[in-house]
């Protein structure tokens, strides 16, 4: 399996605070990754430092063997320009804890901009991709609809399908159900579910949903105080945990 | 007496009947307003000098009414100068590089610092200190140039002065809009592979359009009215029609009520523009 997020040493500071420590870590494709922690712990930091949305300070972090955000050459680290980062992002999708859909577009508007605006393909292939992906999360009677006229579940699906749409190689999840009404919360996970199952996807999850990273997921990280504490298999991790601050956090969300 | 303190008696279900309120101060103030109101229109309306059938003479005279057609085309251009410029001057006010966003703040300090009046007289004046404009290298050959006389005349010295001075304020206006979008929207938006001017037009501008569209509406009404000063430079608007109608006859008051009046009309119809689109913006 090839390795396609490698993180060494990746640090993270915000002034004064240290947010990530120097995370070591590695997801190969096809890989499904949860990263779990108490809050504060740094893991929405390092999920958005992925994606470039923060930069880090420290360390290198790689997807597919290149630098995210930078580009080394002859031993000096260079600043990539606006559009080379957008490039770079085109490969992750990312679903954020608040949808952050476009309030100004309708559902289907949602998911085919992006194809259309920044890969450029044709727009009758593109409506019906998107079609396809608003039945596929079980919201094909709502491609007119407003993200306003949705609920939190229904937003937050249409958000995975405008994500989808980019035909990404990694997806990035920013606890998406942490915002979500609990009844609304099983519709958004048995997305997720089906896209790990169906497409083996590849997918890192920061989330506070213990039974869905167990059952999901071939790895947990458990993060604390910007350092990962431990990490593993399912059933080692949130079974046996081998550190007392892994079990104290655990004693608490279980 | 067994029942007493048991139970309160069931309130009545009938409509309230009160006796209504006295308002004795509205009678009053509305005795005093009438008597001010009747004391002023005398003086005004039925004063033997105040020229009523100048001012019907004039109401619709093609001179007005050119005059009217060129401060309603002064409004126009100048606005559109105004938002172009102050959508702009916003987005290089809030871009990354400090040196833009530098040149951006000095606009607004210049532009909103010196008076309209000195603004519009200096665009007029230019070609005292600046006879020729033309393309070419700095310091280099040039491949034209003109008069700044034939390009600056006292209309484009007029849209000029009022838009570059509007499109200070508009920027204020348009970085509230801007800054009003939540910051998710930016990075759902960069996520997707956006680039910054991408993102800039297709998700901030047009959902901070509900917040810039009706101060904007604001802004019209107002640069109707400042479209009057533009008379100190002479371009045939309402107000200097008008006063080369009054320097004529001397019915000075007469006349400048004909110049209330389209006034009045123009910002009526605005405003009436601008309750129906704050209307549909704020939904």
């Amino acid at each position: 399996m090839t390795t396609l997020i490698r993180a060494e040493g990746v640090h993270k500071r915000f002034g004064a605070l240290d947010v990530l420590k120097g995370i070591d870590l590695e997801v190969a494709e096809g890989e499904v990754l949860a990263v779990i922690g108490p809050s504060g712990s740094g893991k929405s930091t390092f999920l958005r430092c992925i994606n470039h949305l923060e930069r880090i300070d420290a360390g290198r972090l790689y997807f597919r063997d290149h630098l995210i955000g930078y580009e080394e050459r002859d031993g000096k680290v260079y600043e990539l320009p606006d559009k080379a980062i957008a490039a770079q992002r085109v490969d992750i999708g990312m679903v954020f804890q608040r949808f952050n859909l476009f309030p100004h577009m309708t559902a289907l508007e949602n998911i085919m901009m992006a194809p259309i605006m920044v890969k450029k393909e044709p727009k009758a292939e593109v409506r019906e991709r998107a079609h396809a992906l608003l039945t596929r999360v079980g919201l094909a009677d709502k491609a007119n609809s407003r993200p306003d006229q949705l609920s939190g579940g229904q937003q937050q699906r249409v958000a995975i399908a405008r994500a989808l749409a980019m035909r990404p190689d990694l997806m990035l999840f920013d606890e998406p159900t942490s915002a979500l009404d609990p009844e609304l919360v099983g519709e958004v996970l048995d997305v997720m579910r089906d896209l790990v199952r169906e497409d083996g996807m590849t997918m890192i999850i920061v989330t506070h949903e213990m039974g869905f990273a167990r059952e999901v997921c071939d790895t947990i990280v458990f993060m604390d105080d910007g350092v990962v504490v431990e990490s593993g298999p399912p059933g080692a991790v949130l079974g046996e945990p081998r550190h007392e601050r892994t079990r104290a956090f655990l004693s608490k969300v279980l | 007496m067994t029942t007493t303190g048991q139970t309160a008696p069931p309130a009545p279900r009938e409509r309230i009947q009160a006796v209504p309120l006295r308002h004795p101060g509205r009678w009053v103030s509305a005795a005093v307003l009438g008597f001010l109101v009747i004391f002023l229109l005398q003086g005004w309306v039925a004063n033997p000098r105040m020229e009523w059938k100048v001012v019907g003479e004039y109401l619709f005279s093609p001179a007005v009414l050119s005059g009217l057609g060129t401060t309603l085309l002064l409004t126009l251009l100048a606005m559109l100068v105004g938002v172009a410029g102050g959508i702009v001057l916003a987005v290089l006010r809030m871009s990354p590089n400090p040196l833009l966003a530098a040149l951006s703040a000095f606009y607004i300090w210049v532009f909103r610092g010196v008076p309209l009046l000195v603004q519009l007289l200096f665009w007029y004046f230019l070609s005292a200190v600046v006879p020729k404009i033309g393309l070419g290298v700095p310091w280099g050959p040039t491949f034209f140039e003109v008069d700044t006389n034939l390009i600056i005349t006292q209309l484009t010295a007029a849209v000029l002065g009022l838009g570059l001075h509007e499109a200070a304020y508009m920027a204020e206006i348009v970085r509230a809009g801007m800054t009003s979008v939540d910051h998710g929207q930016t990075e759902a938006a960069h996520a997707l592979g956006l680039t910054r001017f991408q993102t800039l037009r297709k998700i901030i501008l047009p959902q901070a359009m509900r917040v810039i569209i009706p101060p904007t509406g604001n802004q019209v009404v107002s640069m109707l009215k400042t479209t009057s000063l533009v008379f100190a430079i002479a371009v045939p608007e309402l107000l200097t029609s008008i006063q080369g109608i009054y320097s004529r006859n001397f019915q000075q008051v007469a006349l400048l009520t004909v110049a209330c009046f389209w006034y009045l009309v123009a910002t009526t119809v605005l405003n009436a523009g601008q309750h129906y689109i704050e209307r549909r913006f704020s939904r």
